[in-house]
């Protein structure tokens, strides 16, 4: 006699279907492909999670927006075609050997024709692997570029020179205010920024009323840090480039600690919970560098960001209005740019995307025309310079004051940013 | 009951499986897998080396800092002094070796918890000084475009240690040597030595045994090994700068040795690499990139509560189990004997 064949359901056979599931995505299953039309993917290669996630992840949503309006558009039309575009990221944690691994992924298996990088610490661990392969990276951080990085470009953010702007908007709105203090967390960020804000300072006739103050990143007690900053009693308190993870507990204890003078900051990342966590009279009058793209002055017809109130209200909607940070637009800003040059060059293929972007020696900014430079500063003309906001809190929302140019700012005192970059060891052909 | 010191025929069946396992394993992976590989027989250097240090007793904070030593050590050996990348690796590792043996002198004056607070602090002072000194450290940037590996030209032969491969096979050689010193170190009377002086370190020291000089041996030891691991991963990142061997990277160190288990040689390398390959494999393929700590953090909680002992009890309980079946085997003749008289 046949006996029944047993179906129950075991420990073994559970922890056995478990971990073949778990399996399965490695081993490899079938792909979904796309319905039809062809597909180019774009790397997405920074923090996602850690310390410094706030510059990657609102980025990687930002993307996602531009890459559904695109896609919903018809795609992106290169050599007469139109392509949907899709978005392949990994995080890279902020550390450079995650980084090759995931440039390695996103090259020579994921096959994408643009990889976007926040930058700095993840950068060296993907330099090689880019020139070897000729892969087009971008960076949010230009202190990456030297006159060997020709593939990379910083189309975006000209990180830190744009602070020049909201220093030179407080000298001319401001011009009672005489003394500032600057402190910055002490690694590859907070250095060059603080040596551009001490140009701009010099150049607007500001003296600095103690010597930067660097603290080390993995503080988290900030109220000695800003004693130390007001016992000078500074007309400005400048944060620097701080992280988003500082300039709140900063901001708030310089509310604790009873300041009423002038901030100015390069990012204020979600400036809401700070506004909270102290009042709108003390952030009134902040001045940052990153507006909210809900600001009517956005759309101004030199500005190139396509529809920047829409995605701003598209970007609240899916994420939340505290969401939106510094990163939140600038990635998909570089898409527009890639974009734009892959439908010039008739190729995705990135050695002549990255010509067409060049070409001509000008550049779409987001926010307006702008030009390739860096020479004099980092040994190649692949960051592309321009206007940038100054936005100031009003009535605890952030406003564009007004645009400035940073071009215009480095003719008349590029020699000082070059003293003050020298003075810090930021200059390119000081990086060991 | 005593560890099994010789080992059997299924132990050798077992060892040749798993060699050759190593050895063909970056052929059938993807090539990014191929990168965590490489990076992944490093850190096995790191927490074997680390094993060895807490055979003493003593958990130390500052071990991937010694691995810094190394990587900072090798990686200016090779780009400002010009040296052969071999012998800068071999330098670096001295480094480390030495930098560990000059900490000895205050850290050995404390012991467990005091310790342990005491290696984070010369960590982080080790640290300070690769972020304030940027001639020749590099600041808070470090050090970058490090000389790679060089290639091999003999005749036909052409071996580019950037490719992956071919860099997996130099490290795989490099950590195989070094466990298997490790390894005899530990059986050997040091490593004897280093047991009694965790268990009973007041009786040896009674019996004549410098309890400061061994412990400040195992000190240099993991440290010569850990800046050998350091060594490799500068050549092969070509970077290296402060952040990278910070007390947040040195938790993970502290998590793969406590989930694997410290009581085996083997445990802390069972712990690296199956906590590496759940979070860089599974979690990432299975496309949770970014809750991936919320479920690493679940996964090590699991681990905690459920196996007390580590991972490494699994393999004692698998190994018990075999032993058992197999003498029970062997045992019923005696018992079917026992039986006859009956």
């Amino acid at each position: 006699m046949k006996s029944e064949p047993n179906f129950s359901l075991t420990r073994r056979s559970l922890l056995t279907g478990a971990a073949s599931a778990a399996l399965l995505p490695i081993v490899g299953m079938p792909k979904a492909a796309f319905a039809e039309g062809d597909v180019i993917k774009i790397g997405f290669l920074a923090p996602l999670t850690g310390p410094v996630a706030a510059w990657g992840k609102p980025g990687l949503d930002g993307c996602q927006i531009w890459a559904d309006w695109t896609n919903e558009a018809g795609g992106v039309e290169i050599g007469g075609k139109p392509y949907k575009i899709e978005l392949v990221s990994y995080d890279d944690e902020d550390d450079a050997g995650k980084a090759r691994t995931g440039a390695t992924q996103l090259i020579r298996e994921n096959e994408v024709k643009f990889i976007m990088m926040l930058g700095g610490n993840s950068w060296p661990g993907v330099e090689e692997i880019a020139a070897r392969q000729g892969m087009m990276v971008s960076t949010l951080l230009p202190s990456d570029l030297t006159p060997d990085t020709t593939t990379l470009i910083a189309p975006c953010e000209v990180h830190p020179i744009y602070n020049v702007t909201g220093v030179e908007w407080l000298a001319a709105n401001r011009p009672e205010l005489k003394t500032a203090v600057i402190c910055a967390q002490d690694d590859a960020l907070g250095k060059p920024s603080v040596a551009t804000y001490l140009a701009a300072f010099e150049a607007a006739g500001i003296k600095m009323a103690s010597e930067p103050l660097f603290f080390d990143p993995a503080t988290t007690d900030f109220a000695p840090v800003m004693t130390q900053l007001l016992a000078n009693n500074p007309d400005i308190l400048c944060l620097d480039t701080c992280y988003a993870d500082y300039v709140q507990p900063l901001c708030e204890q310089a509310f604790q600690q009873g300041y009423k003078g002038q901030i100015i900051s390069c990012t204020l990342d979600f400036y809401q919970r700070i506004v909270d966590r102290t009042s709108k009279e003390f952030m009134e009058g902040v001045i940052f560098q990153f507006p909210d793209f809900d600001d009517k002055a956005l759309n101004d017809p030199r500005i190139n960001f396509k529809k920047p109130n829409e995605y701003y209200a598209e970007y609240v909607k899916r994420y939340g209005a505290t969401q939106w940070s510094a990163v939140s637009w600038e990635y998909a800003s570089i898409l527009d740019l890639w974009a734009d040059a892959a439908n010039r060059a008739g190729s995705a293929e990135p050695e002549d995307t990255l010509k067409a972007m060049k070409e001509g020696g000008k550049g779409k900014h987001a926010f307006g025309d702008a030009r390739w430079w860096g020479k004099e500063l980092f040994g190649i003309d692949n960051a592309l310079v321009g206007d940038w906001p100054v936005v100031v809190i009003r009535d605890g929302k952030a406003t564009i004051a007004e645009f400035r140019s940073i071009p215009d700012w480095w003719d008349k005192n590029g020699e000082l940013l070059v003293k003050h970059m020298t003075a810090l060891g930021q200059m390119w052909n000081q990086r060991t | 009951m005593p560890e099994k010191t010789t080992i059997g025929g299924a132990g050798l069946i077992g060892i040749a499986v798993l060699a050759a396992i190593i050895i063909v394993a970056p052929y059938f992976v993807t090539f990014s897998q191929r990168e965590l590989m490489v990076l992944l027989a490093i850190n096995v250097l790191v927490v074997a080396s680390y094993r060895l240090q807490t055979l003493t007793g003593e958990w130390s904070l500052a071990h991937l800092v010694m691995m810094g030593a190394g990587a900072y050590g090798s990686a200016l050996y090779a780009k400002s002094f010009g040296a052969p990348v071999p012998v800068a690796m071999i330098g670096g590792a001295i480094t480390a070796g030495v930098v560990a043996a000059v900490l000895s002198f205050p850290l050995f004056r404390m012991k467990g918890f005091y310790f342990l607070i005491g290696s984070f602090a010369a960590g982080e002072i080790l640290r300070l000084i690769w972020k304030r000194f940027t001639d020749p450290f590099g600041g808070p940037k470090g050090i970058q475009r490090i000389p790679g590996f060089p290639d091999i030209n003999i005749g036909p032969l052409h071996i580019d240690f950037f490719n992956p491969i071919n860099y997996y096979y130099l490290v795989l050689l490099v950590v195989l040597v070094s466990l298997w010193i490790l390894y005899r170190i530990e059986r050997s009377r040091i490593g004897l030595t280093f047991h009694a002086i965790h268990w009973q370190d007041k009786l040896s020291e009674s019996v004549g045994v410098d309890a400061f000089r061994y412990r400040m041996l195992a000190f240099v030891i993991a440290s010569f090994f850990a800046g050998l691991a350091g060594a490799l991963y500068a050549h092969n990142l070509s970077t290296v700068n402060p952040n990278q061997f910070d007390v947040n990277a040195m938790v993970y160190v502290l998590i793969w040795t406590i989930v694997g288990g410290t009581s085996r040689w083997y445990g802390p390398i069972l712990g690296v690499v199956t906590l590496t390959i759940i979070d860089e494999v599974i979690l990432r393929g299975i496309g949770a990139d970014q809750i991936r700590p919320a479920l690493y953090g679940l996964i090590l909680i699991l681990a905690i509560l459920f196996l007390p002992d580590g991972l490494e009890s699994l393999v004692i309980k698998a190994k018990d189990a075999l032993r058992g079946r197999s003498s029970s085997k062997t045992s019923v003749p005696a018992e079917a004997l026992d039986g006859s008289r009956d």
